[in-house]
């Protein structure tokens, strides 16, 4: 490799290094801990917190304070360890999970994303909104744990056990017996050798059906190859369901009494009460009555599966079920990010570009190959040869499978942003909105992904403002108070399709019309020629807003332009269709992948070039009879619509090459029908080429001021072809059209 | 002052040990019949012409894109960057793969000559042509009876 720059000096290196890691571990842990904080979020809603989930939130704060210190990130860990306090008393009960404190923890998150942009150099230090969150985590007033004081004494635990209690083990007692479940005393024994495993079986059975509130360790049984337990567990459940869920393990249940309800017995090493879990199964149930639909409900809430296709859950973990799948599954997100590898996108992108040059060698090698065993003399080892290329042929193309792979990451990343944003502007714009999000896990390319949070924020932003009524309005024509934002993800074929859909007032295409008019962007004439579908791809008309004000939310005219601007830069369409009174649903379909496109090649005046397949409708023949001329631009009337079309040979001013051409001129040239968001152009070719999947590379600094090409792509000849910028070429092409609206919106200024 | 003034016959002597002991070497390489010159640390690979494609819409200066080990590289024709009357890639034409930082280019030449090792003294400034001379102009070199024109590649390159 002609590779020539030299990396700066080791110790340099390993510095950056370590501090890159740092960055990228606090990111994944400020990740984490936004999922969490949106399961947090929905279950205080309904009064209801997992101990356990607050658990997680402490120690990945907890983890943040101690990474910040070590690389002297003063800010982050001064934050981080207020924050640990605040969540140390959460956990404890002496600070009650609200609104207030909800908006706070959402807060510290946002603000860890500004100071780990700005530790990267990428952006100014947020000392105010420290300050402001240092402030507001200070005036938390702490309420006293309340109630219970007594109600520990009417249960027969014996006070050795209350005696070394945790004050976490006995804040979750407290709880327990505040909520008013059973309380379970179980003794188990455990063979010394299978203890670790043994202790995790009966967890994770006893984990639906109640807490474990602690256990200790007891002399009655043990011997020098057990241990006896004395597990002190609270649920809802009966004796009987309990001693059916633990069946198989060699354990005795029994009730712990209430004093003065029956005999007061001998002081046995007390369970303690676990009625957590039955905060969780009931929030379930209440989450499935307003989340329409299960599986969208436990998408969104389960975390995002590892990368990692090889992640096992741990064996001792059955299955997860029912009520209790999101915790289990928290255990299973957790437990994998030790097994996933965290890999700069560059990194992968020079493993695909190695790839690239095999392919190259592939070809090479099978035209060598047909050359050899075309000669009678070589055969033998024209089949040897032969046989040895396919099985390369066959490796490679699983190494380039596998890469692709590995480049994919869920969706989910941008989606649980997306959950934070929405819920932020549904609280500024005083209105309830629920986002139910379906396909998190469906993967597409990292480098997609990136550049989809922007476009989709816009849209959660127009959901909100323009699309969900306000509470009253919602009341009054009877749809629920709640309005709903449905996310839904899917893989089809090669393409990830991304919905968003509203139930919210749906936009009026009379509206829409009367606004484009009225913001000079068609005249009234030209109105009257749009299709429908026409009608709503107004709204991605670079000024297009019906809202009169613009507010800090959207109405500025800049949004939806921009959409369909970064989608078409993916390779991406979008569509939308709405109903006056029923919502709106925009459809955006993307690639899977950047890194291999499918092509069209396409011969033009002897030249080659490539299409990206993403972008072509459908190749016709050329009819030079129905070729009509409008105003200096030609156009085919195709299926009853109007298909503008451009010669590339005359946009790229390439003359007939000699010899190159002639002998085809009898053949006829083709149209290669291009779309890109709403508009479509036939782009006239002389002949097709052929589909192929080929990798993309990028043209070099000294071509930026070209237009028209997304890059280039090596032959297997080491010849280069072009690949085209099909949004940019129907941008220009097109363009008279928009000048046309400018100069028509400027004068509308003057 | 004084100090500087004592100084000064050390940094002399120094120089000129520096004059005879460190040395630049430059790639000469023929265009239109003249010498030209690059820093040859900034030349990675010395090609013989590959299958070079057309980009259209490219300013006039660039040939096209070829690759070389799978990557792209522009290539830049030096003689209409120089103004230079054009010749048709012949088999002594070379492409030089200039590493401007930024990219690597290939740089279209009509032949590649020879190595040369100049002193300090042995480069003229560009001032010497008189009025004001194209940026890229980095001096004359004039080893033994030769005379090399040396070119600056990053502003050669610009734009």
């Amino acid at each position: 490799m002609s590779d020539t720059g030299g990396g700066s000096g080791k110790g340099d290196a390993s510095v950056e290094k370590a501090r890159e890691d740092f960055l990228s571990e606090a990111q994944e842990l400020v990740d984490g801990l936004s999922r969490d904080l949106l399961l947090l979020d929905q279950q205080s809603r309904h009064g209801e917190s997992d101990p356990d989930l607050v658990k997680d939130v402490f120690r990945a704060v907890h983890t943040l304070k101690g990474l910040s210190g070590l690389f002297g990130a003063v800010r982050m860990a001064a934050v981080s360890h207020e924050l640990e306090e605040a969540l140390d008393d959460l956990r404890l009960g002496r600070l009650e999970l609200g609104v207030r404190v909800m908006d706070l923890l959402f807060r510290a998150v946002e603000l860890y994303g500004l100071l780990l942009l700005a530790e990267k150099g990428h952006g100014p230090e947020p000392t105010k909104d420290v300050e402001a969150l240092l402030l507001g985590l200070g005036q938390l007033t702490h309420q006293g744990e309340q109630g219970p004081q007594n109600q520990l004494a009417q249960y027969e635990i014996d006070s050795s056990v209350l005696g070394v209690l945790t004050e976490y083990e006995e804040h979750r007692l407290r709880t327990n017996i505040k909520s008013g479940v059973s309380l379970y005393r179980i003794r188990v024994q455990f063979s010394l050798s299978t203890i670790d495993t043994a202790l995790d079986e009966l967890k994770a059975a006893a984990r639906p059906h109640g807490e474990i509130i602690t256990y200790l360790p007891s002399d009655a049984g043990s011997d020098a190859d057990t241990i006896a337990l004395e597990i002190l567990m609270a649920s809802h459940a009966e004796v009987e369901t309990l001693r059916a869920a633990l069946t198989g393990l060699s354990l005795t249940i029994e009730p712990v009494k209430r004093r003065g309800a029956g005999r007061s017995s001998a002081p046995v090493p007390p369970p303690k009460g676990p009625p957590s879990r039955l905060a969780l199964g009931e929030l379930d149930d209440a989450d499935v009555a307003q989340w329409p639909g299960d599986p969208a409900r436990q998408d969104a809430l389960a975390p995002l599966p590892s990368p990692a296709a090889g992640a096992n859950p741990p064996p001792t973990v059955p299955p997860a079920a029912g009520a209790d799948a999101a915790g289990a599954n928290r255990d299973l997100s957790l437990r994998s990010v030790s097994q996933t590898v965290r890999v700069d996108i560059r990194k992968l992108d020079n493993l695909m570009n190695v790839v690239g040059e095999l392919a190259m060698a592939r070809a090479a090698l099978g035209r060598l190959t047909d050359r050899v065993r075309s000669q009678p003399g070589l055969r033998p080892l024209g089949i040897e040869l032969h046989r040895l290329q396919r099985t390369f042929d066959r490796h490679l193309t699983q190494m380039q499978n596998g890469i692709l792979e590995v480049r994919m990451v869920p969706l989910g990343q941008v989606f649980e942003k997306l959950a934070r944003v929405v819920r932020q502007i549904s609280r500024e714009n005083d209105k309830e909105v629920n986002l139910v999000i379906t396909g998190a896990e469906t993967e597409i390319d990292k480098l997609i992904v990136e550049e989809l949070s922007d476009p989709l924020m816009h849209m959660m932003r127009n959901a909100i403002d323009h699309g969900i009524e306000s509470r009253d309005e919602r009341h009054l024509v009877g749809k629920p108070v709640v309005g709903t934002i449905a996310l839904n993800a899917f893989q089809k074929g090669n393409h990830v399709l991304i919905e968003v859909e509203d139930d919210g007032m749906g936009m009026s295409p009379a509206v829409l019309v009367d606004t484009a008019i009225r913001r000079g962007l068609v005249s009234p004439a030209e109105a009257a020629d749009l299709s429908p579908r026409d009608i709503y791809n107004l709204v991605f008309l670079p000024g297009f807003t019906t809202k009169d004000t613009a507010t800090d939310l959207s109405g500025r005219g800049v949004g939806m332009d921009v959409v369909k601007t970064n989608i078409a830069k993916l390779g991406g369409v979008v569509d939308i269709s709405s109903e006056v009174g029923i919502g709106t649903k925009i459809t955006i379909t993307l690639p899977i992948t950047l890194a291999i496109i499918s092509v069209l090649g396409v011969e033009v005046a002897g030249r080659s070039f490539a299409v990206p397949l993403a972008n072509v409708e459908e190749a016709i023949v050329l009819d030079e009879a129905l070729v009509r001329n409008f105003d200096g631009r030609e156009a085919l009337t195709q299926r009853g619509t109007t298909l503008p079309i451009c010669r590339l040979a005359r946009l790229f001013d390439l003359s007939a090459e000699a010899g190159a051409d002639t002998r085809r001129r009898d053949t006829r040239a083709c149209v290669v029908i291009a779309a890109v968001g709403n508009r479509r152009l036939g782009f006239v070719v002389d002949r097709l080429i052929g589909q192929q999947d080929i990798v993309i590379k990028a043209l070099g600094k000294s071509l930026k001021g070209v237009k028209g090409f997304a890059g280039a792509t090596e032959l297997g000849d080491q010849r280069v072809r072009l690949v085209l910028d099909v949004a940019a070429l129907i941008e220009e092409v097109l363009a008279t059209d928009k000048e046309r609206i400018g100069l028509k919106e400027g004068a509308v200024a003057r | 002052m004084s100090g500087l003034s004592r100084r000064r016959p050390d940094r002399l002597a120094a120089r000129r040990a520096a004059d005879l002991g460190k040395r630049v070497e430059y790639l000469a390489f023929g265009l239109a019949g003249e010498a030209y010159a690059v820093p040859i640390a900034l030349v990675a690979e010395i090609l013989k012409p590959l299958p070079i494609t057309h980009v259209p819409r490219a300013p006039h200066v660039v040939v096209g894109l070829m690759t070389v080990r799978g990557r792209l590289i522009t290539v830049i024709d030096l003689r209409r960057r120089l103004r230079l009357p054009e010749t048709p890639i012949d088999p002594r034409s070379r492409i030089l793969i200039a590493d401007t930082g930024e990219e690597q280019i290939g740089l279209l030449v009509d032949e590649v000559m020879q190595v040369y090792r100049l002193a300090e003294a042995e480069i003229e400034s560009a001032q010497v042509l008189g009025g004001d001379q194209q940026a890229y102009l980095a001096g004359i070199g004039r080893p033994e009876g030769a005379l090399l024109i040396l070119l600056d590649l990053r502003p050669l390159l610009e734009t």
